[in-house]
């Protein structure tokens, strides 16, 4: 099956799965590896990717994916194209909260060859929060991949009471007031 | 097309107070474990519970419900609307509840300050004091300014009423002026006509004795008056003056 369902499988005791799907590999290796060194008290696989569908061969080992980060730069067109492609074959299920965009590169503003409306009407559309953050800078890096934690905490359910539901709140900006 | 790159990589769980202290008494070491893995367990087993609860939500949302009739397109509108509508009234109660909550903190913050009474509480109840003075002089200026508008508003009224009274008033006189008027010249014309009646009259009665005097003189002269144009003209015409009156 190509298409990334939310709940098809088992969840493993204690554990959970973030699924990155980006073009720039080495921001999501030094991402990855943020997360791992932060400080949790359950197991966590960190899934990476440069586009979906995931390959089918490998379907069965990989564990339920509790969390997709899509991680879009606003300098280049080619990630925006990939990340629109891929959201096609992510099951609707995901996008009541276990989906989130990362949205990197936006301190050159000379350099963006993305729209920011774009991004913003994308993250609308797929009613999903999108974090912006710079991930060449140490301290955001860690500073995201704690909020990443947290948030895959809460998607996986190990938070008793919070639901992935609650993210919405995380979409509403001081435009809609 | 692009070939994904998978790397796994686990992290071995951090119950770091448990593998704390090699040194420390196996008894110890033994019960801090058990207690830790009763707490371990107690939290696993909310993960559970929350993990199932979601499972269980997604599998109610998956069931689809078989209309047995066709619902119109109204119908569910209605309900639509009327859902989104209940979910405005809770944001919005929350979003109060949630104020009255934050000004319900400060309020207490304030007052265990004040109960402080140093520097800074004296500060606060200062500023509080002339809170107080100016909500009270604000309150009175605007109680003022609604009595003047009143009176203003009253005058205004007044002066709307004195003009429509001169208004009608005038509108009487002219209405009156002109009757008057037209009475008048109703009365002159038919003066007038009077008088040009009788004239006229007058003036035909005596051309008609005028015209038979004429006429008694021409026949009883035994002028053959039919032979003499102008003489016949002169009867004819006669004739004609008496036949019209």
């Amino acid at each position: 099956m190509s298409v990334v369902r939310p709940f098809d499988k088992l969840p493993v005791l204690n554990s959970a799965a973030i699924l990155m799907v980006g073009t720039d590999e080495d921001l999501q290796q030094q991402l990855a590896q943020t997360i791992l060194k932060e400080k949790k008290d359950f197991k966590i696989s960190i899934h990476l990717a440069t586009s979906l569908p995931l390959p089918a061969e490998r379907d069965h080992i990989r564990p339920r994916i509790d969390l997709i980060v899509f991680m879009i730069n606003v300098q280049s067109k080619y990630s925006f194209k990939n990340i629109e492609a891929s959201l096609a074959h992510v099951d609707a299920n995901f996008f009541l909260g276990k989906v989130c965009f990362l949205v990197t590169g936006v301190g050159r503003v000379n350099r963006c060859s993305v729209e920011m409306s774009a991004v913003r009407k994308l993250g609308e559309a797929y009613c999903s929060p999108l974090i912006y953050c710079e991930l060449e800078l140490e301290g955001i890096r860690i500073s995201t991949a704690q909020r990443l934690l947290r948030m895959l905490q809460i998607c996986a359910g190990h938070v008793p009471g919070v639901s992935a539901l609650f993210f919405s709140s995380l979409m509403r900006s001081s435009n809609d007031e | 097309m692009a070939a994904p790159r998978r790397a796994t990589q686990r992290a071995a769980p951090s119950t770091a107070p448990a593998a704390a202290g090699p040194g420390a008494a196996k008894a110890s070491v033994a019960g801090v474990e058990q207690k830790l893995d009763v707490l371990t367990l107690v939290r696993l087993r909310e993960q559970l519970k929350q993990q199932f609860m979601e499972c269980s939500t997604v599998v109610d949302a998956g069931e689809e419900s078989i209309p047995d009739q066709v619902m119109e397109e109204g119908l569910i509108e209605a309900t639509v609307e009327e859902l989104e509508r209940e979910m405005e009234q809770a944001k919005i109660s929350f979003q109060n509840k949630t104020l009255a909550l934050h000004r319900v903190q400060i309020m207490d913050a304030l007052r265990t300050k004040l109960r402080q009474n140093d520097d800074d509480s004296k500060l606060i109840l200062e500023t509080i004091k002339r809170i107080l003075m100016l909500s009270t002089a604000a309150i009175e200026f605007q109680k003022q300014a609604r009595e003047m508008e009143e009176k203003l508003n009253d005058i205004k009224r007044k002066r709307l009423s004195l003009k429509q009274a001169g208004e009608k008033k005038l509108l009487q006189i002219h209405t009156m002026k002109k009757k008057q008027k037209e009475e008048l010249e109703g009365i002159e014309v038919g003066e007038m006509l009077k008088r040009i009646r009788r004239n006229l009259q007058k003036e035909t009665e005596m051309t008609t004795l005028i015209q038979n005097i004429f006429q008694s003189i021409i026949i009883g002269s035994r002028v053959n008056w039919a032979e003499d144009p102008a003489l016949k003209a002169i009867v004819l015409q006669l004739e004609k003056n008496v036949a019209l009156i």
